[in-house]
């Protein structure tokens, strides 16, 4: 099997009315064994900024210790939080590095920006940024997701909407896919 | 092909072959016309070899014979379906599981369910389920290496009572009291294995087969959707229970109501 589709994942962030969604599923397995169902894959930078990882796990891992290592440094320096689009930017850097050995994982960011518009992103594994308005998916399940979100996304809905909306995209695309589900956690700031 | 005339069961009244001849030939296949028959049958049985993605169980116990399986079909990845019938009704009083190639299943048994019942047509008595487990197993050894996958158990009733055995494509034919077959065998066996005992009741029996097949199918990605089970006794068989695995899932472990660690509140 593909080394991105080692352990399994599925993940979603979507936009809302001055506010944001960041979804995920929580299996973690080998190949089709699973061995647990309440992996975490969406961590908090602060309390305006989630990063979601998908891929291999053990990337995952390593991904957030740096990202949150360099973020508490920077905290520590300039006296205050990271914004979304300068996070997502070290994120593109930070994978660049290892561009011919790279880390096997594709990370989403969804955060708020000072004057509370919400700001999404997702980059591939070597770094190349794509912003986008309304949604972004990663995970083996990404093109089920794909249209999933496609279907079922509104602008401007509230936060209880959004969390109906992308809690039923989440559920029903890991429901053909293997390799990820066994339960979905959503954060909406 | 090889030739297994000299096995036919010496019958009262031989049909002439000019009736009917096709319903006795084993069906013949045309060869593809490809330079390469080797190489083509090469790829073609390494095109069907993922399959296998499943689990089925069947045991032997005081009162029968219990045949359980999942119903979901996975292509690599991606499920095809979860609503698969696994267990293949042969006729009244013989089941058949699928595991392997779902075409090659639901043909070949197809295929066994017609023999067999000409068999009876033809000698006046059902067939044994060693006879009919031979008859696809010797179907099978004359297409062994051309690319058929299946791992199927051949359950039933007869005179001797409760008869269950495994026959593959590999031509393999295995007489037995415990079987399970899938990518999701060893999750399944875990739980039988443990739960197991020879006087159980039919509920008990049922109760088993149920949680070994959910077990296999909550660590077995390739294995879910429904688990159907069931059982086979002196008057044939009949289907005891078809429950979706989420569903099964929390009635075996309810939600303990956690503490809200963030309450959500008014923006």
């Amino acid at each position: 099997m593909s080394i991105t589709s080692y352990n399994g994942s599925a993940l979603i962030a979507m936009v809302g009315k001055d506010c944001f969604a960041i979804a995920s599923d929580r299996r973690l397995g080998v190949n089709f064994q699973t061995i647990a169902c309440d992996f975490q894959r969406i961590f908090k930078i602060h309390d305006t900024l989630y990063i979601g990882l998908s891929g291999l796990a053990t990337d995952v891992q390593t991904m957030h210790q740096r990202l949150q290592f360099r973020h508490k440094l920077y905290q520590l320096r300039e006296e205050r939080n990271m914004r979304p689009e300068t996070f997502a930017s070290l994120v593109s850097a930070i994978l660049y590095e290892k561009r011919f050995g790279p880390y096997f994982c594709e990370p989403i960011i969804a955060g708020l920006n000072e004057d509370g518009t919400p700001f999404i992103c997702t980059t591939d594994l070597i770094g190349a940024k794509q912003l986008s308005k309304d949604f972004v998916v990663s995970g083996t399940a990404s093109e089920s997701l794909y249209g999933a979100c496609e279907s079922m996304y509104k602008p401007d809905l509230g936060p209880d909407e959004l969390f109906e909306v992308i809690s039923q995209a989440l559920l029903s695309s890991v429901d053909r896919d293997c390799i990820s589900g066994w339960g979905g956690i959503v954060h909406v700031v | 092909m090889l030739d297994f005339s000299a096995l036919e069961p010496p019958t009262l009244h031989s049909l002439p072959s000019s009736v009917e001849p096709h319903l006795f030939a084993a069906p013949s296949f045309q060869l593809p016309a490809v330079a390469d028959l080797d190489g083509f049958q090469k790829a073609a049985v390494q095109m069907v070899k993922p399959a296998k993605g499943t689990t089925t169980l069947a045991f032997v116990f005081k009162h029968g014979v219990i045949v359980a399986a999942d119903s979901r079909a996975s292509m690599g990845n991606y499920i095809s379906s979860q609503s698969v019938k696994k267990i293949l009704e042969i006729n009244p009083y013989l089941l058949g599981t699928m595991a392997g190639g779902a075409a090659d299943c639901q043909f070949w048994q197809r295929n066994l369910g017609t023999r067999c019942r000409l068999h009876e047509l033809a000698n006046k008595r059902r067939i044994s389920v060693t006879g009919a487990s031979k008859l696809l197993a010797n179907t099978l050894y004359s297409y062994r290496g051309m690319g058929l996958s299946m791992g199927t158990m051949i359950a039933g009733w007869d005179e001797t009572g409760p008869g269950l055995y495994y026959v593959d494509s590999e031509g393999g034919r295995v007489k037995g009291t415990r079987f399970s077959v899938g990518s999701g065998s060893t999750y399944a066996y875990g739980v039988l294995d443990t739960g197991f005992n020879w006087d159980m009741s039919i509920d008990e029996a049922v109760e088993l087969a149920r949680r070994a097949i959910y077990h296999a199918t909550f660590r077995d990605g390739a294995s879910g959707g429904v688990v159907s089970v069931y059982y086979v006794g002196p008057a044939g068989w009949k289907k005891m229970s078809g429950d979706d695995v989420g569903e099964l899932h929390y009635s075996y472990y309810p939600v303990q109501e956690a503490p809200a660690e963030a309450e959500m509140g008014e923006a």
